[in-house]
């Protein structure tokens, strides 16, 4: 069975920053634990907490954007000040951004218990 | 008819709103330094003692443990108790006393703005260059400009030290307890509801200095904005056509601008709405009225993670919530929205 192709887009997106974000979690506890002095317990969770302003972030980006975004690209239409910014756009970042986030948190945990 | 489809879309992007604000305090304040912990337990205490604090606050748990936990207390608007400010109470039941306070102080500013800036911006767009506008926008261009932490000095010093009309700080008079008549935690509305004359009319004198410094601000901002969109609005061709087949100019204005320019100004009234609720925090100090805002600066500087947390998410479920209000005006407005 074939998902539809706005949810594979969709999907597409969010798995491509949460693999990101997968992976830059291990360097960044590594990076924490050799430059920062912490120990790799403490440097898995200020990663999955350093995850969770991400994810945070693009979720409250996403539901603006979802909520005004029409109104925002419309206003600048009128006032013929268009930045190039769109609402499919800003969503499409947000998505990327809170896959990273997710990412991060979700891989932090297993980075945890397999260090800690 | 009512916008079912629309108001039920804005519904639903509450919850990622909530899981996002969340998310975001809980993550800011496990990157912050300190320790809950020693918050509590003092600085002269032993090392067994802040152990046992943090085991039994479920602080030894893994971060993302503590996160799951955090989620399902949010939901149920569970946030435990105050570690420093108010120990052995709920953050619900320190919040149960304090938001009324600040709610009470921003609906009333509020209503001052919405009341006194709408006539204003609509007088102003109307009369444009004349002593009328003028004196308006000279107005409402201080009144944006003046800090609260000064004009609310003054006005204490004009109206309860040289006048001596109106008091100074507090809520009510001393010699009143609400407690007995406490329904929503709004004296005034409280006073109302137990038809007590003199305890509402004492609320009332009390609520008026501090309704006024927090309401002109919003006023100014409200009639800027109602004069601008005004203006606009009165050189369609549409309000030319209803002049040109007769109609008088207050109805022309009135029937078919004033609705049509209100859309932005809603807009304002929304956004303002959260930044009084933020921004009554100066006001609260000033005039001696311990809110919701207080409590938040007070819990920040001493550390209490739970007021904080609860605070944070009580501020933007409000924020949130009137911003649905207003997207449900919009539609009212115009109903082009709801397409």
């Amino acid at each position: 069975m074939s998902l539809p192709p706005a949810v594979r887009e969709r999907g597409r997106l969010v798995a491509g920053g949460a693999v990101v974000g997968s992976v830059a979690t291990p360097v960044l506890v590594a990076g924490l634990v050799a430059l920062g002095g912490f120990g790799p317990l403490a440097a898995a969770e200020t990663a999955f907490a350093f995850g969770g302003l991400w994810f945070g972030l693009a979720l409250l980006g996403w539901a603006g954007s979802v909520a005004s975004g029409r109104a925002i690209e419309a206003a600048q239409e009128h006032l013929d000040a268009d930045s190039g910014w769109t609402e499919r756009r800003s969503r499409r970042a947000m998505a990327r951004i809170g896959g990273f986030g997710a990412g991060m948190m979700l891989v932090a945990p297993v980075v945890g218990t397999a260090v800690g | 008819m009512f916008p079912k489809r629309f108001v039920l879309k804005r519904l639903l992007l509450l919850v990622p709103v909530l899981i996002g604000v969340a998310t975001l305090v809980f993550s800011i304040l496990h990157l912050s330094p300190g320790d809950p912990a020693l918050t509590i337990a003092g600085e002269r205490a032993s090392q067994e003692f802040v152990e046992r604090i943090r085991a039994d606050l479920g602080l030894n748990d893994p971060i993302w443990v503590q996160y799951v936990d955090f989620l399902g207390n949010v939901v149920r608007f569970d946030f435990g108790e105050s570690y420093v400010i108010n120990r052995n109470t709920t953050v619900r039941e320190i919040m149960a006393n304090t938001l009324p306070v600040t709610l009470e102080l921003a609906l009333y500013g509020q209503l001052f703005g919405i009341l006194f800036g709408i006539p204003l911006g609509v007088l102003s767009a109307v009369k444009q260059d004349t002593l009328t506008d003028h004196t308006t926008r000279v107005g409402a261009l201080a009144g944006i400009s003046v800090p609260i932490f000064w004009s609310g000095p003054l006005l204490i010093l004009l109206f309860a030290q040289v006048l001596g009309v109106l008091p100074t700080s507090g809520r009510i008079s001393s010699t009143f307890s609400v407690s007995p008549i406490r329904v929503t935690g709004m004296v005034t509305i409280d006073t109302l509801l137990a038809g007590e004359w003199d305890m509402f009319k004492s609320a009332v004198r009390h609520m008026l200095l501090p309704s006024l410094v927090i309401g002109v601000y919003s006023m100014a901002l409200i009639s800027r904005m109602m004069r601008s969109s005004m203006l606009e609005v009165v050189r369609q061709d549409y309000m030319r056509t209803a002049r040109a087949k007769g109609q008088g100019a207050k109805i022309t204005v009135l029937k078919h601008g004033f609705r049509n320019a209100l859309i932005p100004v809603v807009t304002i009234i929304g956004i303002q709405f959260g930044g009084l609720l933020g921004g009554a925090v100066l006001t609260e100090t000033v005039f001696a009225i311990g809110g919701i805002g207080t409590l938040l600066v007070e819990a920040i500087e001493v550390g209490d993670y739970p007021i904080v947390q609860g605070t944070v998410l009580t501020f933007a479920f409000l924020f949130t919530l009137v911003n649905l209000v207003v997207d449900i005006t919009y539609s009212y407005l115009d109903p082009r929205i709801q397409q």
